[in-house]
């Protein structure tokens, strides 16, 4: 079985290893022990509530029960551009008109900007590859909405993704080499690991501050503003499915886009309903290929739990869990848990309850 | 005989034709239309007798006459102000340091910025002459001798003047700064944007004008080696202008990214070397060449002339000199080396 449950000091080594075969790209999760370590400790703080609020770091691990091993994680980071700043790119339009010789010339801007600053972040998605798909990285991704429904009053009401821009199998930048490179004598990779060691602002500084012209760039270059990285286009789409949307702002370095939604408007928030748990004695069935499946989560802060179990589970008022689901969230006969459909387009069991629910007993909005 | 005198509603057919025999790749501040370029010298006509309105800048503009023939073959100009009032438009190159501690690095970043700065400064303007004269002394006189109306007019010139320098142009007319920045916004050929700004008010500039610096770094490498280059034509103006005493500083052309030259207005040469004296005659031909000029405003003559000088301030030239400068014996004149 897979559960999510809050990342802890004995993943350091699976987590390790991950980073590593990731190899470039992940900025936020260099394949560096001392940083990870760090990283852990953090989010060790965060959920054990020894940090602020705003200066917390969720990272999620993805649990394979049966390995009891940490495959995959996720994070969110409360606040981003706190104790350091947040450069983005805003792809902004200047317009430049004369009347008198009817002229109008509009010239896409890359404008320099701190927007984001106080935003949370969704990063630092990673999976190991034994367990790549059967759902497990919607999984890994879409329980931080879940997270994020549930402790709202920790995040802004606006949550983002930073989404990796192009570059090629050597990783060679082509907005880096026409823009960063020319500011900043370093290959692209090089950066982005300077970055992720957490360099990022201060790179940044060294930065164009006045806008740039578009026109002024080399088609290549240009042509990658605002795209993804091929690896990164099925998380877009995922993200695009929850609502997420391009908010007109790039990243610095490779052009990738942000990707921004009201929590309130995140599909797996506005879908999710509450059960209240019944335990079932008997194990349950084995899962057939294909089947719907939800997800499933309990409410604690310190010890955020979620994992998927089928459809069928679900009834109008009510989820049945197997003795070692229960375990596994924590939860006991009588607790109210959350789910929410896991795959875009499966059945969605809660949609067809929503209106009983409004008028039972759920007292959420 | 050459003489520089002050242009004449009848010179209009003689400029016209300059402007347009230079040809296109050379291009100058002239109005290349008759409506534009009479009441350029309309403005220059009053000028010089005095009767432009305070508000209004005084433009002055000068010719270049062969007066055995009667024929105009230059023409040149001074806006006592430049930008008449509208700002005047120019990028200044300029330097960041892009510098972080932590990370050990240190990068100079080359920048230019749209300026007004130079808004206001006398200038030096619609230099036009006939090809074959270019590198002659008549080329030496018709440029120098607005030093010396600047000279005996100093009150009317500020402390500081500018001339620009055209920049950078292929043989087949492209202009790299031009299509490497002012291309996309203006959305017109270099030539096109050159006749507006000459033509038409300048606000067509500040519309369509980037409003923001521009990295140099992002320019097209021809581009970037164009900053600052005159266009090879222009090298014997160029040359001349530095002899004067003037130097390129900081500013440079917004379209074509040639450089603006800057001096002090007293210490440019002829200024500074020019002597008052009055004037004599002499038998003698084979004195010294200098530039000589006489008259008040629109009086104003000036030439090229052997010359014999006493110690009391008589400047003693022949008398055909006189009669070109329309002076008489005991008439006050400027003189200058050449």
């Amino acid at each position: 079985m897979l559960v999510i449950r809050p990342l802890q000091e004995n993943d350091l080594e699976a987590l390790y290893a991950m980073a590593q075969s990731a190899g470039k790209g992940l900025t936020t999760l260099p394949a560096d022990r001392d940083l990870l370590r760090r990283k852990i400790r953090h989010a060790r703080d965060t959920f054990d509530q020894r940090c602020a609020p705003e200066a917390g770091l969720y990272l999620f691990a993805l649990e394979d029960t049966d390995l009891e091993q940490c495959v995959g994680i996720s994070g969110i980071q409360a606040r981003v551009g706190l104790d350091e700043v947040f450069y983005n790119y805003r792809l902004s339009v200047t317009v430049n008109a004369s009347r008198e010789l009817g002229v109008h010339v509009r010239t896409p801007t890359l404008a320099l900007s701190n927007d984001m600053t106080d935003t949370s972040e969704i990063c630092s998605l990673l999976l190991s590859d034994s367990h790549r798909g059967g759902g497990n990285g919607l999984l890994l991704s879409r329980c931080r909405f879940m997270f994020l429904d549930h402790f709202r009053k920790n995040f802004s009401e606006k949550v983002f993704a930073e989404m990796r821009g192009v570059s090629d199998k050597n990783g060679r930048s082509p907005l880096w080499d026409a823009l960063g490179r020319q500011f900043f004598d370093m290959d692209f990779t090089q950066a982005d690991t300077l970055s992720g060691l957490g360099n990022k602002s201060f790179i940044a500084e060294l930065m164009p501050k006045f806008p740039i012209y578009l026109p002024m760039l080399p088609d290549d270059a240009r042509a990658v503003i605002g795209r993804v990285h091929d690896n990164t286009a099925p998380a877009l789409k995922m993200l695009q499915s929850e609502g997420f949307n391009f908010n007109g702002m790039v990243d610095i370095f490779d052009g990738g886009p942000v990707v921004e939604a009201f929590i309130h408007n995140i599909r797996t928030v506005r879908d999710s309903t509450d059960r209240i748990v019944m335990i079932r004695s008997r194990s349950s069935a084995p899962r057939q290929a294909g089947e719907d499946e939800v997800m499933v989560c309990n409410g604690s802060f310190h010890n955020f739990r979620v994992t998927t179990v089928p459809a069928d589970c679900v009834t109008m008022d009510t989820i049945s869990l197997s003795e070692t689901v229960a375990r596994a969230l924590e939860v006991e006969a009588g607790d109210r848990v959350r789910l929410a459909p896991l795959k875009d387009k499966g059945l969605n069991p809660t949609k067809n309850h929503r209106d009983t629910n409004r008028a039972g007993w759920s007292s959420r909005a | 005989m050459w003489l520089v005198r002050p242009a004449q509603p009848g010179d209009l057919n003689a400029i016209l034709e300059l402007a347009g025999g230079i040809g296109p790749r050379l291009s100058s501040t002239l109005p290349r239309k008759d409506e534009a370029l009479a009441e350029k010298i309309g403005q220059s006509v009053r000028a010089f007798e005095g009767t432009t309105d305070p508000a209004e800048t005084l433009r002055f503009l000068f010719v270049l006459e062969d007066i055995e023939t009667g024929l105009v073959r230059g023409v040149a100009g001074i806006d006592s102000r430049a930008g008449h009032g509208q700002p005047f438009y120019n990028y200044r190159k300029d330097a960041l340091i892009h510098a972080s501690h932590e990370l050990g690095v240190s990068r100079r970043v080359d920048v230019l910025y749209p300026s007004h700065a130079l808004t206001g400064h006398t200038l030096l303007c619609a230099f036009t002459i006939d090809p074959q004269l270019r590198g002659t002394d008549a080329f030496e006189l018709l440029s120098r001798a607005r030093m010396m109306f600047i000279a005996s007019h100093r009150h009317l010139f500020t402390d500081r003047i500018v001339v620009e320098i055209q920049g950078v142009q292929t043989e087949s007319g492209e202009v790299p700064f031009w299509d490497s920045l002012g291309r996309h916004f203006f959305n017109m050929d270099f030539e096109t944007a050159d006749q507006h700004s000459g033509a038409l008010s300048k606000t067509f500039i500040a519309e369509l004008m980037p409003p923001n610096p521009v990295y140099v770094t992002l320019l097209t490498p021809e581009a970037q080696a164009a900053l600052g280059q005159a266009h090879e034509k222009t090298r014997p103006t160029y040359e001349l202008l530095q002899r004067e005493g003037f130097c390129a500083g900081a500013y440079l052309d917004i379209f074509d990214a040639g450089p603006v030259l800057e001096a002090r207005t007293d210490s440019l040469k002829t200024i500074g070397s020019s002597l008052s004296g009055t004037l004599h005659g002499t038998p003698e031909e084979d004195g010294e060449l200098c530039l000589i000029s006489g008259g008040s405003k629109a009086q104003f003559r000036c030439t090229l002339t052997s010359m014999s000088e006493t110690l009391t301030g008589n400047i003693k030239v022949p008398v055909k000199t006189w009669h070109c400068l329309g002076l008489d014996a005991g008439d006050a004149v400027r003189v200058s080396p050449l």
